[in-house]
């Protein structure tokens, strides 16, 4: 990464700074925000480089989220790139449109800087709304770092438009620890994204344009003549659409590290995972953290290894199968729960997943990380001393508050 | 503004002949009922009646001799009835009825069947024979009608003429949106894969058809295409939980036109109320029994609102007045080229409202001769302005007593709306200018 392999610059900004950039760099033509904290500075950058000419896409500054992806999603209908970004209760009230817009297969781009969600009242970071909405058929990636948001930003615009997905994407982003950290990240020129991402072409099976009138998603179902033969039709293509994103976003991810010289784990990233005995599993900005407990641990002569989950849904079941099968225990750690299954909605997935595999390992599950709290390398040291004891044969029960105490 | 048949007199045609008062007489073998008179400026004017909407002689006569034909809209006089005390003459101020010594009573223009023998004896072209229908036939006919014949509204359903009179104008060029209720339930949209237009068509979200359009209409902005953007709602897309969108668009000058066409709750659905829904009402979630007497709060008049948030143009309408109607789609469509441009236009409904299917025009009438519902216009320049006068309404009992949804009302129900009639338009009446205000 030294020898610049393009005339990319470096700079220094958080997390929200980096994915405006990112926007910027993907041309959109119709952008529409709302501020919610802790995604504001996200928008203001975006106003501001409308404001500057930066940016020349159509802001529109709605009166509210249910608004803001309204707005896009006629912008989206008559051929827009679009994009926006949002929180927690911003999210909520962005549902009725939000959970429509897969269905559509409009290929939109939105940022969650993730929060908890209330009650109990807080506006800090937490991935409780993102995690909320797993289950709505949009693509869901989580970032790492401020590079990767950056990066993953600009993906995810030809992860959406790819004719094998139409799908809209998060990209999600932990509030407070992504969204205002600060480092140094690469800018890409922006020529260079153009040509990585192209024209946009995101109405081609829909539209609401004079010249290719249609009729835009009329009552489908029921049970008249054919109802549901094109409503099941309808919804396995989106299944469909789902699932191949995995191979597609890997594919993207190939191509960026060729063009950008970054490579990044599209799906499930395996860091020290050859030889270890037991793994810790992550999510999000949490990973940095993990990854130097881990190091350390392996300084100690520990063999822990960790899996990153990078994109949720569609879940990477084979990757997750793959890593997993190299180790005796793993410790997963949510920055969230699954109200329904007393654990983290990821160790929900990651259970569900092995019942797929022959392999039998033992898990332990973690909270942490709730409502802006932190997940130290003190609490990481904790995860990998328990997951050692499972793969002992001595398994905790799950699951265990990290921030209980603190 | 009439909505029936008249004789229209263009004076600068005029040279004075006389041809017009011969042809009457000869066709109607006494004095003609028509005279020209010298004007003030010395051009020609013409005494005539006008078969006014709101006629004065037959409110002035004491005998019921006069009276505006329901289907015709001709003011017939009955001889057998008139008690010759000349009253009529006085209330006409355009000389359309006067005395003729020769008969020895009131004679006036009966439009001769439907075809008025001076308007082809006048060969300078200085009379018209007009008529709504006529009038719209002669802009529109050659339009497109951009929906299918077998829309499934309602017998007697008023929405379905007036989304077919709407884009009959407006046209191919264009993107509707039509959030759920009766007009995508009679079929615009269409149903599994099938569709009832002929121009892109959208079935958006109950909550959010302004915002949504409003994208559609930036995006085409950007890529320098003219395309009217277009909403076909209802009062629930628009009063209720559809109005933080409709809100917000409106205040960002939205280059959109919102339609919102209110038959006063969720009809398509069964009848609920609406925050549309006028006092008293009836409807299946506003129920009369034992306690309960209807709605027992006012409706919400979106209209008026929609003035405070300094939209281009905003007006009201009502299909009984087609030709007002039209006159404030052209200034809407032209309005929303700038900004936020709404309409709000009252829709009777017969099966929700319970009255006969063949009565929706008639009440559309109703409703506006007793300033139950008032047909204005604004815009941020020229203020509030009537298109039709609201001075001497029937009483708002004449309206109320045609509609089943108020049946249960008793004497003090009624005195309260029409309470709330006159509060209404003494409110409105302080949106005009004050310039011209005065008086």
């Amino acid at each position: 990464m030294n020898q610049l392999v393009n005339s990319s610059r470096k700079i220094v900004c958080d997390g929200n700074e980096a994915a405006a950039r990112a926007v910027v760099l993907a041309r959109p033509d119709v952008v529409s925000v709302f501020p919610i904290t802790p995604q504001s500075s996200l928008v203001e950058s975006l106003s501001q480089f409308v404001a500057d000419g930066v940016l020349t896409a159509e802001l529109i500054n709605a009166e509210g989220e249910h608004s803001v992806l309204s707005a896009l999603q006629g912008a989206c209908l008559a051929g827009a790139r679009t994009y926006t970004a949002t929180s927690g209760p911003g999210l909520a009230f962005m549902f009725e449109p939000y959970i429509r817009t897969p269905g559509l297969r409009l290929p939109m781009v939105v940022s969650l800087v993730t929060r908890d969600m209330l009650s109990p009242q807080c506006v800090w970071g937490g991935q409780q709304d993102a995690m909320t909405v797993r289950e709505c058929g949009w693509i869901q990636v989580y970032c790492e770092n401020v590079q990767e948001v950056l990066d993953t930003v600009i993906m995810a615009f030809k992860l959406a438009e790819h004719k094998d997905v139409l799908l809209p994407v998060n990209v999600c982003h932990d509030g407070n620890y992504l969204s205002y950290a600060v480092s140094r990240i690469e800018l890409p020129a922006a020529e260079m994204v153009d040509g990585f991402l192209g024209e946009p072409d995101v109405n081609w099976h829909i539209a609401l344009d004079p010249d290719r009138p249609m009729a835009v998603d009329p009552l489908t179902g029921g049970t008249g003549p054919g109802g549901a033969a094109s409503f099941v039709g309808y919804r396995k293509s989106q299944v469909r659409g789902m699932a191949n994103a995995l191979e597609v976003f890997s594919d993207i991810h190939v191509e960026w590290g060729e063009r950008f010289g970054r490579h990044w784990a599209p799906l499930v990233e395996e860091y020290r995972l050859e030889d270890a005995d037991y793994a810790i599993v992550t999510i999000g900005s949490m990973t940095g953290a993990g990854k130097d407990a881990v190091d350390a641990a392996r300084e100690r002569g520990e063999k822990v290894g960790l899996i990153k989950v990078k994109t949720y849904r569609p879940f990477p079941r084979d990757a997750i199968i793959a890593a997993l099968g190299k180790v005796k225990a793993a410790g997963i750690v949510d920055r969230s729960v699954s109200f329904a299954w007393d654990c983290g909605p990821l160790h929900q997935d990651v259970m569900t997943t092995l019942f797929a595999s022959p392999h039998r390992l033992a898990l332990v599950g973690f909270i942490g990380g709730l409502a802006g709290a932190d997940i130290t390398s003190e609490h990481f040291q904790r995860v990998i001393e328990l997951t050692a004891q499972a793969a002992r044969g001595d398994v905790s029960a799950s699951p265990i508050w990290l921030n209980e105490h603190d | 503004m009439a909505s029936q048949d008249t004789i229209r007199f263009i004076s600068e045609r005029c040279d004075g002949c006389g041809d017009c008062m011969t042809a009457c007489a000869k066709a109607k073998g006494s004095a003609s009922r028509v005279a020209i008179v010298a004007g003030s400026d010395g051009g020609w004017e013409m005494a005539l009646c006008r078969q006014c909407g709101d006629p004065k002689c037959v409110a002035n006569c004491p005998a019921g001799a006069l009276d505006k034909h329901r289907d015709s809209g001709i003011v017939d006089w009955f001889k057998d009835l008139c008690v010759d005390c000349h009253l009529c003459t006085v209330g006409c101020v355009y000389g359309g009825i006067v005395f003729d010594p020769a008969a020895g009573h009131v004679q006036k223009c009966d439009m001769c069947d439907g075809s008025p023998a001076c308007v082809p004896a006048c060969d300078k072209g200085a009379l018209e024979h007009l008529s709504a229908a006529g009038r719209l036939h002669e802009i529109h006919a050659d339009k497109e009608d951009m929906f299918v014949p077998g829309l499934s509204a309602c017998q007697g359903c008023n929405s379905e003429l007036l989304i077919r009179h709407t884009m009959r104008r407006i046209g191919r060029n264009s993107v509707v949106a039509a959030p759920p209720g009766c007009i995508p339930g009679m079929g615009t949209v269409g149903y599994n894969g099938q569709t009832g237009a002929k121009m892109p068509i959208f079935h958006p979200l109950l909550t959010n058809t302004a915002a949504m359009l409003g994208g559609v209409k930036r995006q085409y902005e950007r890529k320098g295409r003219d395309v009217t953007v277009v909403a076909l709602a209802g009062d629930g897309g628009a009063v209720d939980v559809g109005f933080q969108s409709l809100s917000g668009a409106a205040e960002r000058g939205e280059r959109v036109l919102f339609i919102c066409v209110d038959n006063e709750g969720y009809m398509n659905t069964g009848m609920q109320a609406s925050g549309s829904t006028t006092f008293g009402s009836w409807t299946s979630t506003t129920p009369v029994g034992e306690i309960g007497r209807g709605k027992s709060t006012d409706g919400k008049y979106l209209p008026q609102l929609l003035m405070g948030h300094g939209c281009a143009y905003v007006a009201t309408a009502s299909t009984a007045f087609l030709d007002d109607y039209h006159a404030k789609l052209e200034k809407a469509l032209e309005a929303s080229r700038t900004g936020f441009a709404y309409l709000h236009v009252h829709a009777p409904c017969p099966t929700g409202w319970r009255f006969p299917a063949a009565m929706t025009t008639e009440v559309c009438r109703r409703q506006v001769e007793t300033n139950f519902v008032t047909l204005w216009e604004f815009t941020p320049e020229d203020g509030l302005c009537f298109t039709r006068g609201v001075g001497r309404p029937r009483p708002v009992s004449d309206y109320v007593g045609m509609i089943g949804k108020y049946k249960h009302l008793g004497p003090a129900e009624l005195e309260r709306i029409q309470a709330s009639v006159h509060r209404r338009v003494e409110v409105l009446q302080g949106f005009r200018r004050r310039s011209t205000a005065a008086g």
